[in-house]
């Protein structure tokens, strides 16, 4: 009352007569409040370049919450830009030779999630070694082209044009591979896979409740195995593709969308059916790759994509 | 003394000490010079090395779950285990022949009375008046009569229990006896824990509990689904990662 009297805070009467200006004060008060964390992330941050000969390797772990990525370049140089969002976690580098080891270690152990992010980004040169184990948050490599093992509980993983020999374990995170070729190894709880436009010629995908999606070319002489326990495995070829399938479930359902396209096994094998488990062998071309499906009690779907 | 003594020399009589003819060869000859300094380090660096690393225990799990499913290996059916052939008169008269021994055990037995006494009262008055509100009440992990529970669960979810290890098929007796040892471990280590992380580890847990125990009821009715014999192994080594997994992260944030 006594400050609407000095003329500090108006008087409702006259702010009423100015709704407008309401959500803009909102606003800013909430820009305002949110400006101190903000800044403090920003100015957080580690930068480091390291030079490097032939192929190196990268070691990250990261046990606070964030997102890596890891993107190539031409340069014999790898630069690792870190950052954080309060001082309650500290980045461990060093380099031994060609192995860059990189650390985000929690300084603080009662400091608040909100505190605990870390963000790495990495430019690496191309035919890089990769082993990074995260707990949580986004795993992003694009056009690397060395072996790699990544290990998350709960973040995804999104690899893009990658190549070499990919093993990939999560608990709880999905897989996303764009592109990818050579070998991959997934194995998951409740995470799914999802395999684009792949070029590999072993792949081995193993989840327990998530899903399994393959959408791509198998390639000649590949060896595919995609197993579900509960969840859908999906498969969609192409016409071109040259392969045997083998798909069996135990009490889940065969949903066969391309019947037309799978003829009886060419090779002359003659493949022992169980009573046990419901499923079908069929073969595509000439059946040079090997498919291997199976679900405990989820759905196989097959469909061809063209 | 030639370059080929020393190597003679270093390989019967090890680094120190050196014959004085060695030393005087090691004066001149720079090369037997750098191989002696290499071969120190290469020592120095040895004893510098940990003495040996125990394998954690998802290998050794992981390990017999393969064996027991290439039936490699099976678990003996269980038998009493009879340490010595004494009779249970004699051994309870040796225990209690120290006098010390025996006034601190009827101390302890009354004391547990008087306890089993209180907490009796207290029960009988909670069920009197809220039966049904304690059935929804969740219950911490070590007040749960079995170990084989997860931390979140609640009298009335069943389902979310761990399987018991005699559910499982006999060839996996010894995988999920040894699971079931290693889950309270594991599960209490992050009880108390709010972090989504931890809370995704329990509710994975409960998801890879539950598929073990659908296909351990499968197989109980169709023994010969070897489809889901594979499937029941994977899962036994995916829950032995989980559970390391569990305690490795209890142990670094405790």
């Amino acid at each position: 009352m006594c400050l609407q009297m000095m003329g500090i805070i108006p008087a409702w009467s006259g702010l009423r007569g100015k709704r407008g200006i309401l959500p803009v004060l909102s606003a800013a008060l909430f820009v305002w409040g949110a400006a101190p964390a903000h800044a403090a992330g920003a100015d957080q941050r580690v930068e480091r370049k390291y030079t490097v000969s032939g192929k190196p390797v990268v070691v990250i772990h990261n046990v606070a919450n964030g997102r890596i990525e890891i993107k190539s370049w031409k340069n014999s140089e790898v630069d690792i830009l870190g950052t954080q969002a309060s001082n309650k976690i500290g980045f461990d580098i060093e380099q031994a030779g060609d192995r860059i080891d990189v650390t985000a270690n929690v300084l603080d152990a009662a400091a608040q999630p909100l505190e605990l992010e870390a963000n790495l980004q990495l430019t690496v040169p191309e035919e890089t070694e990769l082993q990074l184990k995260t707990e949580t948050g986004l795993i992003y490599v694009e056009q690397v082209t060395g072996d790699m093992k990544l290990e998350s509980f709960a973040g995804d993983v999104h690899l893009k044009e990658v190549s070499g020999y990919i093993i990939v374990k999560t608990t709880g995170g999905s897989l996303v591979c764009s592109q990818c070729a050579g070998k991959l190894d997934f194995s998951s709880i409740s995470g799914s896979a999802q395999i684009l436009q792949p070029q590999l010629n072993n792949v081995n995908l193993m989840t327990t409740t998530g899903n399994v999606l393959f959408d791509g070319e198998f390639v000649r002489t590949g060896l595919y195995s995609m197993k579900s326990g509960r969840g859908l495995v999906e498969v969609r070829f192409s016409s071109n593709d040259s392969f045997d399938l083998k798909a069996q479930t135990s009490t889940g359902t065969v949903d066969n969308q391309a019947a037309a396209f799978l003829k009886p096994d060419t090779h002359g094998v003659k493949h022992i059916y169980s009573n046990l488990t419901h499923g079908f062998f069929g073969t595509v071309g000439k059946g040079l790759a090997k498919v291997e499906l199976s679900s405990y009690s989820g759905t196989i779907r097959i469909m061809r994509r063209d | 003394m030639q370059c080929k003594d020393i190597e003679t020399v270093l390989e019967q009589e090890g680094l120190e000490p050196l014959p004085a003819e060695a030393r005087e060869h090691l004066a001149e000859c720079r090369e037997c010079r750098s191989y002696v300094a290499d071969l120190t380090s290469l020592v120095d660096a040895a004893h510098k090395l940990p003495s040996e690393i125990a394998p954690p225990e998802r290998v050794w799990i992981s390990l017999r779950a393969q064996l027991e499913a290439e039936g490699i290996i099976r678990t003996p059916a269980a038998e009493p285990v009879v340490l010595e052939r004494v009779s249970w008169w004699a051994s309870t008269r040796a225990f209690f022949g120290h006098r010390v021994l025996a006034t601190a055990m009827v101390g302890i037995l009354i004391a547990s009375a008087a306890v089993f006494e209180i907490r009796k009262d207290r029960v009988a008055e909670k069920n009197s008046t809220k039966q049904e509100a304690v059935r929804e009440v969740p219950l911490p992990l070590q007040a749960l009569p079995s170990s084989n529970h997860t931390s979140n669960q609640t009298l009335n979810q069943k389902s979310t229990a761990a399987p018991s290890a005699s559910s499982a098929p006999a060839e996996f007796a010894g995988t999920a006896q040894a699971l079931d040892d290693q889950e309270p471990v594991a599960t209490g280590l992050i009880l108390s824990s709010r972090s989504p992380i931890d809370a995704s580890l329990r509710d994975n847990l409960k998801k890879v509990n539950e598929f073990i125990a659908e296909c351990e009821q499968h197989l109980k009715e169709h023994p010969q689904d070897q489809l889901t014999r594979e499937y029941l192994s994977a899962a036994y080594q995916q829950k032995a990662e989980l559970l390391s997994a569990m305690i490795e992260r209890g142990r670094s944030v405790n």
